[in-house]
C-alpha cells in the first residue's frame, strides 16, 4: 500500500530563498533514488518556476511560493504556487531557444519556460488566483521492480 | 545564504583578463555578476574569458547575463570566450543553444 508521502515547502518569495528549494529537491530527489543528472535537470526546471514567482508575481511586494513534492513510484511530481498576479501573456511569451539565431538576433532572458520544458517530462502552468507551474519527472527504471 | 556561494576572481594576465566565476550564479547573485562585468565588457583592446571552472550551478538569469556580454563585446568587435565549462553546465548552454557563441573566435 502505498502512504501519502507528499512534502511541502514554504518560502519567501525572495531570490535568496530559492536555494533553499534547490536543498529540499536535492534530498527528496536522492531518497528516490534520481540519477545525479536528473536531479541536475530538475534542480533547474524548479528554480525557474521560483524564479518566475519571485519575479513577476507579487510585484515588489511581501508574498510567499509554496513547493509541494508529490513522490510517486515512478516519478516526482513538484508544483510551484504563488498567491500573486498571474502572469499575463507578455510574460509567458518567451522566447525560444537561441539555436539557428545570429548574434544580433539572440536575447538574454526569457529562456526559463524553455529550460523547464526541456528538463522535465511533464510542465503545465495553472492560473488561478495566483500561477502554479506543475513538472512532472520520470525516474528512469533501469531494473525491473522487484 | 547556504553553500556553493558565488564568488568573482579577475585575473589581468598579457592582452587578456580572465574572470573565475565560482559557486551559483543564480538570480540572487545576478546584479553583483552584471556589476562586476559591465566594467570589463569595455575594455575592447583585451580578451575576456570567463573560466567557469568552479561555477557549480547557472540558472536562465545568469545565461541572460552571459547573452549580454556576448553581444556587447561583439558591437565592439573585442574577443570573448568561456573556458573549462563543467559537464553540467554545458549541456545547459547546449540546450539553450548559446555554445556557439561561447567559443573561441580568432
Amino acid at each position: 500500500m502505498t502512504k501519502d508521502r507528499d512534502v511541502t515547502l514554504t518560502v519567501p518569495a525572495q531570490a535568496q530563498f530559492v536555494d533553499l528549494v534547490r536543498l529540499t529537491l536535492y534530498g527528496i530527489a536522492s531518497k528516490m533514488r534520481f540519477t545525479f543528472e536528473e536531479i541536475e535537470d530538475m534542480k533547474v526546471a524548479v528554480s525557474e518556476a521560483c524564479n518566475n514567482a519571485v519575479l513577476h508575481a507579487y510585484g515588489g511586494e511581501d508574498g510567499q511560493i509554496e513547493i509541494q513534492f508529490v513522490v510517486g513510484v515512478e516519478e516526482l511530481t513538484i508544483t510551484v504556487r504563488d498567491n500573486g498576479m498571474s502572469f499575463t501573456a507578455a510574460d509567458t511569451k518567451e522566447s525560444p531557444s537561441l539555436h539557428g539565431k545570429s548574434i544580433d538576433e539572440i536575447q538574454s532572458g526569457g529562456l526559463g519556460l524553455y529550460l523547464m520544458q526541456a528538463l522535465m517530462d511533464r510542465v503545465e502552468v495553472h492560473h488561478n488566483g495566483g500561477t502554479a507551474v506543475v513538472l512532472t519527472k520520470k525516474r528512469m527504471s533501469t531494473e525491473e521492480s522487484a | 545564504m547556504l553553500s556553493n556561494k558565488f564568488s568573482l576572481r579577475t585575473e589581468n594576465r598579457e592582452g587578456q583578463t580572465i574572470v573565475f566565476v565560482s559557486g551559483e550564479l543564480d538570480l540572487e547573485v545576478a546584479s553583483q555578476m552584471r556589476a562586476a562585468m559591465e566594467p570589463l565588457m569595455e575594455l575592447s583592446d583585451r580578451r575576456l574569458t570567463l573560466n567557469l571552472r568552479d561555477l557549480k550551478y547557472i540558472d536562465s538569469t545568469g545565461i541572460g547575463i552571459l547573452i549580454s556580454v556576448v553581444k556587447a563585446r561583439h558591437a565592439r568587435n573585442a574577443p570573448f570566450d568561456v573556458e573549462h565549462v563543467p559537464n553540467n553546465i554545458r549541456k545547459l548552454f547546449d540546450m539553450t543553444g548559446i555554445t556557439p557563441f561561447l567559443a573561441k573566435a580568432e
